[in-house]
């Protein structure tokens, strides 16, 4: 075991090892009333690894191209081994992906984490939730089958009610009047390559925003109390917390087990749940399959489109909608957190997620 | 009776115990992508593939993939069809048919090969490897 030392050694005197994982270990304090649902961070960089994973090994079989897409991707459900792993895999992981982002958001909401000195958390994070929008929505046309092909062009058809620039704004984002060839080279490249770089940057800075602000102090408790950040850099010190291994670095792991478990379990014994009839059919641009639905988490999109008498009202609602959401700490700026103290936040937070819910399930029936 | 354990020997078994666990989770996830990543054997592998006589005149080569490996069929007199990987027994590169000279010519380091596969000249250590070759009516099989 002595060379084993010797490495050790070697890198630590260099590079100083120990000191770093120290700080970021053992010496990292949390809030002593931190609750779970600070683990979804860690549930999402999970996810999102699991994603980039399986997204890499479907590449090896997966043929970009309209004559060969639909075919490349039966044979990784009926050919390769444990290919249709692999594919459900990243499907599926796509949705639980969005559902953790959700709670994420939510519960960070809910406890007003965003507001100073966490602005720029907030907002790269909210950056981060419509990239995975975004990578969604380009993966879905991939497998060039009814579904991909007539979600895409029902979609990209959206942006054509945006005056002036509508028309050629479709046309850009489909490489073309219609969906077609060009419209899954440019999805490829940005499914691909494009997105996820700039999602790992994103989430790099985001984890970076985490760490130099500090983690907040959940507002629950008698011992909270609410205090304004002052005017120059600080950053919220935890001297009484817990530390982050191996205290919270167990609830992490219990959390993310958890998530992988209603993950698996949709994988193994549902894994059609999110693929309708028309995932079985390859593209057909000359007949619309009946009922073409967006997916869950577009659906409140899709419904707010058909609820107002004209389309460009409906986008510019939703538009200003993500606004708020996106400027949302730069809006609501007291330095009051705690949830019970703010009945028109608590409010409006509760009537947002039942109008969400309520217009998805609306979408759904209509 | 108590039985005391000791803080060491509590993290010893603790240790054991998640480190069991997480080899066998490891084990779990590395399978199926080991297998996924394995390089799949082709059905029809062990097929025999028929080349028309009429694409192997007298003197000539054809070349054709053989199982994935490129190879080459040769008429070197009246009647006669050998063929044989074409893949140079020294560093792996595709040997060159020769009309004028009849036998065939490695580009990379110019090993050369007669027409039965054999080693005339250059550094290739042995023979190419040779396919059985029948006729069948106007065809040439070759597995
Ligand atoms: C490096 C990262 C990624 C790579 C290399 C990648 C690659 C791929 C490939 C090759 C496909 C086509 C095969 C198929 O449809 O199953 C696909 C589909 C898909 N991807 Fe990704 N992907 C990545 C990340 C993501 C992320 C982060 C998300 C969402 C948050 C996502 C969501 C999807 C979706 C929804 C599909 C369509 C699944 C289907 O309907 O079959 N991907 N991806
Ligand atoms: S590889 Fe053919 S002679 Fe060297």
């Amino acid at each position: 075991m002595n060379w084993k030392k010797q490495v050790i050694d070697f890198i630590e005197t260099r590079l100083g090892i120990r000191d770093i994982l120290e700080q970021n270990l053992t010496k990292y304090l949390l809030p002593r009333n931190i609750n779970a649902w600070y683990t979804l961070g860690a549930v999402l960089l999970t996810l999102f690894m699991i994603q980039f994973a399986t997204g890499i090994l479907l590449l090896i079989y997966y043929v970009p191209n309209p004559a060969e897409a639909f075919q490349s991707v039966e044979r990784i459900m009926n050919e390769v081994p444990f290919g249709w792993l692999m594919r459900t895999l990243h499907a599926v992981g796509a949705n639980i992906i969005i559902i953790a982002l959700l709670l994420h958001m939510l519960s960070v909401m809910f406890m007003a984490s965003y507001k100073r000195p966490r602005e720029l958390t907030w907002l790269s994070g909210f950056i981060i939730l419509n990239l995975a929008f975004a990578l969604c929505l380009t993966g879905y046309l991939l497998p060039w089958s009814q579904l991909s092909f007539w979600a895409t062009t029902v979609a990209t058809d959206a942006a054509g009610a945006i005056p002036l620039i509508g028309d050629d704004l479709v046309r850009f984002l489909r490489g073309g009047s219609m969906v077609n060839e060009a419209t899954l080279g440019r999805f490829f490249a940005l499914h691909v390559m494009g997105m996820p770089l700039m999602l790992g940057l994103l989430i790099g800075f985001h984890l970076f925003c985490v760490r130099r602000a500090g983690i907040s102090r959940a507002p629950f408790g008698p011992d909270y109390q609410p205090r304004e950040h002052p005017d120059h850099f600080e950053h919220e010190e935890h001297h009484d917390g817990i530390p982050f291994f191996p205290n919270y670095v167990i609830k992490d792991t219990a959390v993310i087990c958890f998530f992988l478990a209603f993950f698996l379990a949709i994988v193994f014994f549902a894994p059609n749940l999110f693929f309708p009839e028309s995932a079985f059919e390859p593209a057909d641009p000359f007949v619309t399959p009946p009922g073409i639905k967006p997916e869950w988490y577009f659906l409140w999109a899709y419904q707010a489109l058909k609820i107002f008498p004209s389309e460009i009202i409906g986008l510019g609602v939703q538009g200003a909608f993500m606004t708020f959401l996106a400027l949302l700490p730069f809006i609501d700026r007291g330095a009051e957190r705690r949830p019970f103290k703010r009945p028109l936040f608590l409010t409006c937070y509760a009537l947002g997620i039942l109008l969400f819910v309520g217009i998805s399930i609306w979408g759904h029936y209509s | 009776m108590t039985t005391h354990v000791t803080p060491p020997q509590r993290r010893k078994f603790l240790f054991i115990i998640l480190g069991g666990v997480g080899a066998a989770f490891t084990a779990l996830a590395v399978w199926p992508v080991w297998r996924y990543l394995l390089p799949r054997e082709k059905t029809g592998e062990d097929a025999k593939i028929p080349i028309a006589k009429a694409d192997i005149p007298l003197g000539k080569a054809h070349f054709f993939s053989f199982r994935g490996q490129p190879a080459v069929v040769l008429q070197p007199a009246p009647g006669q069809f050998v063929a044989f990987s074409a893949v140079c027994t020294h560093l792996g590169c595709i040997i060159q048919w020769q009309p004028g000279k009849g036998e065939c010519l490695c580009p990379c380091h110019a090993g050369r090969f007669g027409t039965d596969g054999q080693v005339l000249g250059g550094p290739p250590p042995k023979p190419l490897d040779s396919l059985p070759a029948t006729v069948e009516g106007d065809q040439v099989l070759v597995g």
